[in-house]
């Protein structure tokens, strides 16, 4: 299967209609039939088309847009609903702030071939902006089936927290998708502690979307990437295409009986030694 | 193959007796300087680390493992270093004690030649021999490390992680780790709680827990090569205190920089430690041994933001590296970190019963 990661650069954001007419044409070329986008989506789009005003600040903007702005939300997500549904495609649509009850999460859709949305994710570790600013941590990661394939999703700065990975590992997840978005003055370390370590640590694949691009004062800069297991990568440097932050996306094919003879050969996860790691996860009594 | 023959055990006897403390410590004791006090800086917990990187070689002589051990200590010490690291595996130069090794091993280096091995090992058959070998020589090794590095930790007044070796205890074979303090006393031992999968082959026993260390220069673990695999185990010592991890590695495949990524420096990244690397590098009976000792940390504490403080530049010969590890800072971070964070309502919906499942 064909996977793509985006970065949402050089697409014309002015209006809903290029913006659809520009990702929908780049999904074609690349052949396509997963593809995600990154973290923050939802808010650069409604702040490029004007459905939400920019503030001074990031913060401010980002703030503006949960205590005004969430009805962009249906907007945004019908948007890629029909993108989904038009290309054929599993469609991870990058980030919306969802508000249920009295709480807000940071959260993914994605989209099956049909339109339907085939996941909900929500990210379950926040940095201390996202904390100050009223985000609540979501509790679960589910799976969805892609046959053969199973795929979960890692959201944000869920990538840095090894414990995400290792849930959807020991699930049986075969591919998580990563909408990330990390600032552009951050070099290319950070993001190689993130899902770059999850994948060679759990062997499934990952499809990277990265931010790429100024949002209301904020520059954000990470390269969009397609990652496996290092043994069945060119050069084993675990990454199947690796773009820059300016490359609007990546396209890999997944050779997946490759990996699965590689976990047959060397299987990572059935050597964990669980009765050590009491100390850490204790049974509910 | 049985070791358990009257001459087997006649040379067994001999060995353990070749390498009898008394006899290694007077040989030594003829080098090593008078004891010296640790010395530890006043203000910010700072202290100097050495990374060892050894070059597989065959030793005929125990006294020549002190003597090279010593070597090794002596250029940690030269370079101010308090602590220094060594390799795991480290007892594979005294296979050359056996009689008609290098003979065994000149076979295997030949059947292996044209079939470098890409991670995958000999066949069953050798790999029991080697086991039952390690096992052979256990009696003699044991108090032939510890007389040594206790001899040379107390000589340099240094803290001493003396490598890991595949020593057998309650029948069983175990890949152990050992600190030794500047007093010279053992502080204590690590048993590898994830095994190599040819490990695990072999019937090797794991370890079942992790253990922190408190000493003058910070609190240490000593997780042993694949043990820095898992994220659980960095986890484990960052909640138990732990500051420093130090690492022996002897990583059996042809260098490649993003293979040997996978261990030390992502798990500093995830769980915030110092860690530092002892690497075994070279060759012997056909299988390779690679490697580049380092020091690593969160990126945040490190110059280029990298992770890397220090790592040697050769994956295959002898080599030393050291480097300073501010503890005060690793705690600042840790108090202020840009983006950790837990979620125990998580962890409880999922741990431990994922791990239970096959």
């Amino acid at each position: 299967m064909q996977v793509t990661a985006l970065t949402m650069a050089s697409l014309d954001l002015s209006s809903p209609e290029k913006y659809r007419a520009e990702l929908t044409g780049l999904l074609k070329k690349s052949g396509t039939g997963l593809a995600v986008l990154p973290a923050y989506s939802a808010l650069l789009l409604g702040v490029s088309t004007g459905a939400i005003p920019p503030a001074e600040s990031f913060q401010k903007t980002f703030k503006d847009y949960i205590d005004r702005h969430l009805t962009w939300n249906d907007t945004y997500l019908e948007l890629h609903e029909k993108i989904a549904r038009e290309m054929g495609i599993y469609l991870a649509a990058g980030t919306v702030i969802e508000r249920e009850k009295d709480l807000l999460y940071h959260t993914v859709y994605c989209f099956n071939p049909q339109g339907e949305p085939c996941l909900r994710q929500r990210q379950t570790h926040l940095t201390p902006f996202q904390l100050s600013i009223g985000l609540s941590r979501g509790e679960e990661l589910p799976l969805f089936d892609l046959p053969p394939y199973k795929v979960g999703i890692i959201v944000d700065s869920d990538a840095l927290h090894p414990e995400t990975g290792r849930i959807l590992g020991l699930q049986g997840a075969d591919i998580v998708l990563h909408c990330g978005a990390l600032s552009e003055g951050l070099n290319c370390w950070r993001q190689v502690a993130g899902m770059w370590s999850q994948v060679q640590q759990n062997q499934f694949w990952a499809v990277e979307a990265q931010l790429s691009g100024n949002l209301a004062g904020e520059r954000f800069g990470a390269a969009p990437a397609v990652i496996g297991p290092c043994e069945i990568t060119p050069g084993k440097s675990g990454y199947l295409q690796r773009g820059y932050p300016h490359t609007a996306e990546v396209t890999a094919e997944l050779d997946e009986a490759a990996r699965r003879e590689l976990i047959r050969k060397y299987p990572l996860l059935k050597l964990l030694n669980w009765q050590a790691y009491s100390e850490l996860y204790r049974e509910e009594s | 193959m049985a070791l358990d023959g009257f001459i087997e055990k006649i040379y067994r006897r001999y060995m353990v007796w070749k390498c009898r403390p008394s006899r290694v410590a007077a040989h030594l004791d003829k080098s090593l300087p008078g004891e010296r006090k640790v010395l530890l800086q006043d203000g910010r917990r700072k202290i100097r680390v050495a990374a060892l990187q050894l070059k597989l070689k065959l030793l005929k002589s125990p006294l020549h493992f002190a003597d090279e051990m010593h070597r090794q200590v002596r250029k940690a010490v030269d370079r101010q270093a308090r602590l220094a690291v060594f390799p795991e595996y480290n007892s594979l130069p005294l296979l050359g004690m056996l009689p008609g090794f290098e003979k065994i091993e000149e076979g295997y280096r030949k059947k292996a030649a044209g079939s470098p091995n890409n991670g995958s090992k000999k066949g069953s058959e050798d790999e029991n021999s080697l086991v039952d070998v390690f096992k052979y020589m256990s009696p003699a090794v044991q108090p032939l490390v510890d007389i040594t590095f206790s001899r040379l930790a107390k000589a340099y007044g240094i803290y001493i992680m003396a490598g890991s070796y595949p020593l057998a205890y309650n029948g069983g074979l175990f890949n152990r780790s050992f600190l030794y303090g500047p007093g010279g006393q053992l502080i204590g031992s690590q048993d590898k709680v994830h095994l190599f999968i040819d490990e695990a082959k072999w019937d090797l026993k794991r370890g079942s827990s992790f253990s922190i260390y408190e000493t003058a220069i910070g609190n240490l673990a000593l997780p042993v090569c694949m043990d820095a695999t898992y994220f659980e185990t960095f986890r484990i010592l960052e909640h138990k205190g732990a500051e420093i991890a130090l690492l022996p590695i002897a990583d059996m495949q042809e260098y490649n920089y993003w293979l040997a990524l996978r261990g030390i420096w992502p798990r500093v990244q995830e769980s915030l430690l110092y860690g530092v690397k002892g690497a075994l590098v070279g060759t012997l009976a056909g299988l390779v041994f690679s490697g580049r000792a380092g020091i690593f940390a969160p990126l945040e504490l490190t110059p280029q933001q990298d992770g890397v403080l220090a790592e040697v530049n050769t994956d295959s010969d002898e080599a030393i590296t050291v480097a300073e590890l501010d503890l005060d800072a690793l705690q600042e971070l840790r108090q202020n970190h840009p983006w950790r964070d837990t979620n125990q309502a998580l962890y409880s919906r999922y741990f431990p019963a994922l791990y239970r499942q096959d």
